[in-house]
Order: structure tokens, then sequence, then C-alpha cells
């Protein structure tokens, strides 16, 4: 299996340590989830993974042929292009501009193909950013709090049918979240980054999940004890 | 029938645009009528179109616009491209800006016209030394917004660009231009504004024709009407210069609107 290795990572901002002698593994075709609270140094993590940004020391080693994508806090489209134009702006090179309408047919945004991100609202401009995401054929998505921007209803729909998609096309996923209850929903692995360092690690079952299990509300009450 | 409130904001939007045009003509006409000046200062309107009237009819007008929107329209594509090459230099190369930073800067504050002596030293007095006071006019508006634009493009959407692993050349072409093209086109309308201020100064440089050398030979020649038929000309050239900057705006700028 594939894996992204962080080898005794450190970063720092001015004289405040985010990440301290971090080292973690995380395979392709598994979700994992790092939980923490704001300011944690999660976004930094997953910008690290990314090559977006460079650990003051340590190493990032990506396997040869892992392709990454990312999926941002906010959906980043391009205004100046239409949904179609946007998700085709990740397909690999020598893809048909058609296969497009599949990733947004998968996100039910078929009927937005032809509008522009402004005319589209926040958890549809969501929806085309992980159709972009998804176009890339990518071994490992890595995502930052993607739905924290959006209501409850549409975060919940949103959550769920990312489970779907996960199961059904085995894809990678490295997410970032605060919220206990979406890594719980998401996560095979949930990790707890506290102080710079991994501070607890569980491992959930594969399947769809029902918050309100015995086995889920205890992990939970254990998460929760971690984070507080 | 009665008009739709679009159509009646339309109407009202050209009542008030030209409404200034009429109250100048008014108190002009009210001024030459009642000869506070002499006709020599102050030709009446009528003389003024009777004018105009002669000169489009023997096609002089015609044939000084002509000439001097050749002149313009050169200049300003060879500015153009030279902001386009500057500039992206600049973002491919970012450490090649030091080495003109501070020429540019100098030239920026030097008036064009100052360099007419040079100019006509060195280049004599045919199209050449006009043009280059026209790419000098126009160059700094449209090398600055452009410059401007490259580089305040949002750092949020050429990341999306790194991580579709998009080449240097690829995020200019498909991130920076798109999302400077607003400053861009600000750019290009000020600096044809530019291009046109400039046509005097050019065509002092021993023109025999073009707008410019119109004013001046009108001036030497005492008359005053085509003095100001020649400045209306060049503003009446500059709103549709601008008009047709305008429509491209719109066109370009589709996702805005």
């Amino acid at each position: 299996m594939d894996a992204l290795i962080l080898d005794h990572i450190t970063k720092t901002y001015g004289s405040r340590t985010v990440l301290q002698d971090l080292s973690l593994s995380l395979f392709s075709q598994e979700c994992t989830v790092i939980l923490g609270k704001s300011g944690c140094g999660k976004t930094t993590l997953l910008r690290l993974l990314a090559g977006l940004e460079q650990p003051d020391t340590g190493t990032v080693s990506r396997p040869a042929g892992l392709k990454l994508g990312m999926m941002f806090q906010e959906a980043r489209l391009f205004p100046w292009l239409t949904c179609r134009e946007n998700v085709a702006l990740g397909l690999p090179p020598g893809s048909s501009p058609r296969e497009a309408d599949h990733w947004l047919q998968l996100v039910q945004l078929t009927e937005a193909a032809d509008q522009y991100p402004s005319q589209l609202s926040g958890g549809m401009q969501q929806r085309a950013s992980l159709a972009r995401t998804l176009a890339m054929h990518s071994g490992l998505i890595l995502m930052d709090e993607p739905f924290a921007a959006l209501d409850y209803f549409t975060r919940a729909q949103l959550q769920q049918e990312l489970r779907s998609m996960q199961q059904e096309l085995s894809m990678g996923t490295v997410l970032v979240t605060h919220n206990v209850d979406e890594a719980l929903t998401l996560g095979d692995r949930l990790l707890i980054l506290k102080e710079g360092k991994i501070a607890l690690e569980e491992h959930l079952p594969p399947g769809k999940r029902d918050l309100l299990s015995p086995g889920l509300i205890e992990a939970k009450k254990r998460l929760l004890e971690e984070l507080a | 029938m009665p008009k739709s409130p679009r159509a009646m904001r339309t109407m009202k939007d050209k009542l008030h645009f030209c409404l200034p045009f009429l109250v100048v003509f008014l108190l002009w006409e009210y001024a030459a009528a009642q000869g506070f000046w002499s006709s020599y200062i102050l030709p009446s309107p009528a003389r003024v179109w009777g004018t105009l009237l002669h000169m489009l009819q023997n096609g002089e007008l015609i044939q000084h616009i002509r000439i001097s929107l050749q002149r313009i329209l050169w200049g300003f594509l060879w500015a153009f491209l030279a902001s386009c090459l500057l500039s992206s230099l600049n973002l491919l190369f970012p450490r090649l800006r030091n080495g003109y930073s501070g020429l540019l800067e100098v030239f920026r504050h030097v008036p064009p016209l100052s360099l007419i002596p040079l100019l006509i030293l060195w280049f004599g007095i045919g199209e050449l030394p006009k043009t280059i006071i026209i790419v000098l006019a126009s160059f700094f508006p449209m090398y600055l917004n452009m410059d401007d634009g490259f580089r305040r493009c949002d750092r949020k959407l050429l990341e999306v660009g790194q991580m579709l692993g998009f080449s240097p050349w690829k995020s200019l072409w498909k991130i920076r231009l798109p999302a400077a093209l607003p400053g861009i086109l600000t750019g290009l309308r000020i600096g044809m504004g530019y291009s046109l201020r400039a046509i005097i100064g050019a065509e002092m440089i021993a023109a025999d024709s073009g707008l410019g050398f119109l004013i001046l030979d009108a001036q030497a020649m005492s008359r005053s009407d085509k003095v100001i038929i020649g400045i209306l000309t060049i503003g009446a050239l500059g709103l549709i210069l601008d008009g047709f900057f305008v429509l491209l705006e719109r066109k370009a700028l589709y996702w805005m609107h």
C-alpha cells in the first residue's frame, strides 16, 4: 500500500512551534482524519503533505507516481470558468472535456454545468470543487475542512455522499477537521493532533456509520476527552 | 405604449450624458452671439459647423483623422506588446525586474515631450520618433496595471493551479492572465487616453498631417475654428475608442456581470 511518510517534521511560524518532531505514515485507500482544535496545526500538516509549504526540519516522502489532489476550505473555483470548465481542468492530459460531465453527474451538478461559480450556492460550489478534485484521478485526496463553511444539512448530505464515494471509488483521503461527528462519519483512522504531536489514534471498522451506535458513542467520548 | 423601466433608465442615462454638452453649446452660442469676445478668439458654433462641413466635404479632416489614428494605434500596439513582454518576464524571471526597474522608474517620470529634441537628433523627423512619443506616453499605465494585476493574483487560486500540476507558463495563461484581465483592460483604457493626448506632441515633430498638425497649423494661421474642430475631433475619437474598450470589457469580463 502506498504511503505518504512524514519523518520528524518540525514547523514553526515566528516563535510559535506548530508541529514538533512529528512522524506519521498516511496510506492511500483509507480515510485518515486528523482532528484537532483550531490553530493546532492541522492545516499546516495538510499543506506540508501537499507540498504547498516546506518543513523547517524533517522530510515528507511521497511514493513515485502517487498523485495528490486537494480540496480546500473554500471552493476556490476559477470565477471566469463555468462549472464544467472548472472540473475539466482537473482531468488528466488527453482526456475528453466531456468526461467532466461524468464527475458533475457524480456530485449531482449536471444541471449547473454551464453556470459560473458566482451563480452557485456555497454547497454547489463545494460539490464542483469536489468534482474537480475527483477528476484528477489522484491516489490520495487531501481535504482541509471542506464542509466547514456550509450549513448543517448541506454538510451532513455532502458527508454522506463523500462516504459513499470513498467506498465506491476506493478513494484514499486525508481529511482535517475540528468536527468530531464529521471525523466519525468519514474516517477509518482518526488521529488527534495536539501540541504539534499525534496525541491519540483510533481505528474504526469499515462500512456505513451510525453515530448513535454504542461503539461510535464510546469512540466519541474518548476523542472528546483527549481534545478537551 | 409605456416603456419598460430598463428602457426608461437607458434613456435617462443618455439624457444625463448629453445634457452637459447641450449646456456648454448653449453657453458658447450665447457668448458668441453677445460678442463678449471677438470671433477671432471665440468663433460662433455656426462658423465652426460650417468649417467642419467644408473640411469633411474636401476630405481634409478625414485625412488628418486617418493619419493620427494610424500613429496612435501603431504606438499603442507597440506599447501594449512591450507591456505584455515585460510583465511576463517579471513573473517568469522575478530577478530580472531588478535589472531594469530603476531605469523604468526614471523614465516613468520623464514627460515624453521633453525627449523630442533628442528623438529628432537620433531618429530624424520621420514616423519613428512620433511612434516613440506615443509609446512612451501609453506604455506606463498599461505596464503598471498589467504587472500589478499579474503580481496581485489571488494566492489561493495559484495554489489550486499548483495542485492541478500547472507549469509556470500554464499558470500564467490559465490563472494570472484571466485574474489580471480587469486591471489590464483598465490599463488599456488609460493607455489609449494617453496615446491620444500624446498625438499633439508627436505631431510637433515636423508633421504635415494629422490632428496634432491640424491644431498647430491652425494656431499658426489664427484659425481658432479649426483649432476647435481639431480638439473636438480628438475628444470624439477618444470617446469612440473608449467605447470600444468598454464593449471589450463587457465581452471579456462576462463572468463579472
